[in-house]
Parts: structure tokens; sequence; C-alpha cells
């Protein structure tokens, strides 16, 4: 049963074995926690939507639909972000405000890290996104085309453009 | 291949993503191109950063809320099923009382409705009844004082409409038949006292009409209704009426047929 796919797992869910969604659960609530806290630079947060991705897993089970499960849960993810700061948070600012603000918060965090992370906060929101899900060596370039609707060429161009990008950034800082 | 450069191939590179053959010239490449050399160094720095990167992990409280709600949907799930199936089959019963009950309510409310209804009517119908007889009342003694000869006629055929006629009633009717100058008026008001010979006061009413009664005819039926109730106090005016000049003789001859039968 652990060996068998995402995809073939999370249609049984859906015809109603609940129990197997906690094999899905295992295999991805680290990297969705990471991913949203990535985005977001916020712990509490990142848990809280990262439970909600969950959720919201169980209540729309019924509504998958045979594409790529990576795509459909990390697609989950990035609604609730999104929701979450047009919703609960000012409604009228940007997102890329928020976030900035967000991670700035964070000073316990190594040097490193603390450059990375700076570096990333100076990336447009969506290129953001991009490079950090692309750096899952899980997601494949075709799943990430999914997620945001284009092509995998077009999308492997954009992720290498914006890590140039990021280089620089990146390099300058240190 | 070998004149371009190849930075948009270093990522995949580095990842280990091309295959055989774009490996080989990514590499023959490099060897010979310093700048991209320089940018496969720094790609590589900035992979490492991200490598490097300590990675934080979710608490344990995430995993217990999620098994949490997931045990609350399979409860919520299994609930449906076996609670459903049972009820279904008690329901039956309970759905008979249901119905012979409801069937019997309205049943009974509508007995119940009727009778009160009944009753209503009843009473409407009396108080109606009551209502028009005094208005037929009233309107037969105005016309019987009224000047037409046929009103009065009319006046006197509303006794058809009372069972019971009250002393006001028969007294009208006396006055008619003892002092109405109209002959027709006067036997019409004979014919509606006859019809309650039972009752003193219209025997009196009828002795003293024949003895005031000149009208042959009015006569006749006087003594004839006299004689069928055998009333005895007739007996004397019948006598004065075989002594008197103007008396008609077949009058005469009727009195001495029937006078034996009453004394």
């Amino acid at each position: 049963m652990e060996a068998l796919s995402d995809e073939i797992i999370m249609q049984k869910v859906a015809e109603g074995n609940l129990d197997l969604l906690k094999i899905l659960f295992d295999r991805y609530h680290k990297h969705i926690y990471h991913f949203l806290y990535k985005m977001c630079g916020d712990r509490m947060l990142s848990e809280d939507l990262t439970q909600d991705v969950f959720y919201k897993l169980i209540k729309y089970r019924s509504s998958y639909k045979n594409g790529s499960f990576k795509s459909w849960l990390f697609t989950i993810a990035r609604n609730n972000l999104k929701t979450h700061f047009t919703r609960d948070h000012k409604p009228h600012e940007d997102i890329k405000v928020l976030a900035y603000k967000a991670v700035e918060e964070e000073d316990e965090i190594m040097e490193n890290n603390a450059h990375l992370q700076n570096a990333l906060n100076q990336l447009d929101p969506a290129d953001r996104e991009l490079v950090i899900l692309s750096r899952y060596k899980e997601i494949r370039y075709e799943e990430l085309a999914e997620m945001i609707g284009s092509t995998p060429g077009a999308v492997k161009t954009k992720v290498c453009r914006v890590l140039k990008k990021l280089k620089k950034i990146y390099l300058q800082s240190i | 291949m070998e004149n371009k450069h190849i930075s948009d191939l270093i990522p995949d590179y580095l990842d280990g993503t091309l295959d055989m053959e774009t490996r080989r010239k990514v590499e023959q490449h490099l060897g010979k191109c310093n700048k991209c050399q320089q940018e496969l160094e720094e790609m590589k720095a900035l992979f490492h950063a991200f490598d490097d990167q300590d990675i934080p992990v979710p608490s344990e409280r995430l995993r217990i809320s999620f098994e949490t709600a997931l045990e609350t949907e399979k409860e919520s799930l299994a609930k449906v099923i076996p609670l459903s199936s049972p009820e279904t089959k008690t329901n039956w019963g309970g759905n008979l009382l249901k119905i012979a009950a409801s069937v019997a309510l309205l049943a009974v409310s509508f007995q119940m409705g009727s009778l009160f209804q009944q009753r209503k009517v009843d009473g409407d119908m009396a108080l109606l009844r009551d209502e028009t007889l005094q208005m037929k009342q009233a309107a037969m003694l105005s016309l019987m004082e009224n000047q037409s000869a046929s009103k009065r006629i009319q006046g006197v055929n509303y006794i058809e409409e009372f069972e019971q006629p009250d002393e006001a009633i028969i007294e009208a009717l006396g006055n008619r038949l003892l002092h109405d100058e109209n002959d027709n008026v006067r036997l019409t008001a004979f014919e509606a006292l006859s019809k309650f010979t039972s009752s003193e006061s219209v025997k009196t009413l009828l002795i003293e009409a024949l003895e005031k009664e000149k009208n042959p005819s009015i006569q006749v039926a006087i003594i004839q209704v006299l004689v069928q109730i055998q009333e005895r106090k007739a007996a004397e005016p019948m006598k004065k009426l075989l002594e008197q000049e103007d008396t008609q003789p077949f009058i005469k001859e009727q009195i001495k047929a029937v006078l034996p039968s009453i004394t």
C-alpha cells in the first residue's frame, strides 16, 4: 500500500477509504508546511494554513479528478495562502508587502538562511512562489505547469530566468 | 551548441536532470567558457544555500488535529448508514398509527363542526320562523282592516299559515265574521274559523254569528258546522231563526231537519 502512487491512493480516498489519507498526510504535510513557511515566513500561520489544506483535502476529497495529486494539493495550499492574505489581513494592501513584513520579523534564523530569505523576499510573489516550488525535487516542471496553468517548456524557461535573478540578488547581499 | 552559452541549462545540469547527450555537451562548453564556468559556480552557491537551509518542521499539533478531523469525518460517515435503516423499519408502524390518528382527528373534527353548525342553523331557523310568523300575523291583521274586500279575504286566508292561531287572530277573524259588510269576507272568515271549532271562543263566535247572520248560504254553512260538532248551545238561536219571519224557508227546513239531532 505504501508503494502506491499518490493518484491511486487519492482515487481510493475519493471512493471512501478515508484511512488512506494518513499516507498522503505523511508524504506531504512537511512539504506543504515548508512551502507556506517560505512564502509567508510565519511558523504559526504556516501550521494553521497547512492544517486547513488537509481539512480541505478531507472535505473536498470527492472533487478530486485524476490529475496530478501534487498539483492539486499545492493548488489548494496556494489558494489558502491567497485567501488568507486577501481576506483575513488588510484587504487593500498588496500581498508582497505583508509577506515581506512577516519574514522580516524572524530574527533568529541563521545568516545563510537570512541571506537567501532576503533575496527571495525581493522577488515578486509569483516569481518567489515559482522558485520555491521548483526547488522541491518532488515537483516536476509538468506539475508546476499544471498548477499555474502553463506549459512545461514555458515554466522551465521562466524558472531559469527567476533563478538567475535570484542568484544576482543573493550574491550581491553576501 | 558549443559556441552558445549554456547558462539556461545550468540549473538542470546541477540537478542532474539532463540526458547524457546534452550533459556531455554542457561539460564540453564549460571546459572552454570561463563565463559559463563562473555562472555554474554562482548557481551552485545558490543551490547550496537552498540545500543548507534549516527546514522548519511543523509541530505534532498538526498531525493530531489532522487525525482528529479524519476520525470526526469517518464517524459522521459511519453514523449515516446504521441509523437510517432500522428507523425506516420501525417507521412503518408509526406511520400507520400517525395516518390513522390523523384520519380519526379529521373525522371527529368534521362531526363536531357539523354538529355545532347544525345547532346554530336550528337556532337561526327557529328564530327566523318565529319572526316570519310574527310578520305574517301583523300582515294578516292589517290586511283584515283594509278597505278593499279582496285584501280582507287575502288577510283572512293567511290563517292557513298558522297551526295554532292565538286569541288576537281568532278575535280579528270573529270581527270579520260578525261585522264585515261583504258576504264573501264573512264566508271566508267563517271557513277559516270552522277549522278551529275545538276552541270555546270559536264556538261562541259561531253561535253569535248564527244569530246575526242574514245571508242564507252562510247561515246554512254555520248550521252544518254547529250540528257537526253537536253544539247544544246552538239550539236556542236555531229555534229563534225558525220563529223569525224573514228567515228563508229552506233554512227553516234545514233547521227542522237537524234540530232533533242536537237537542
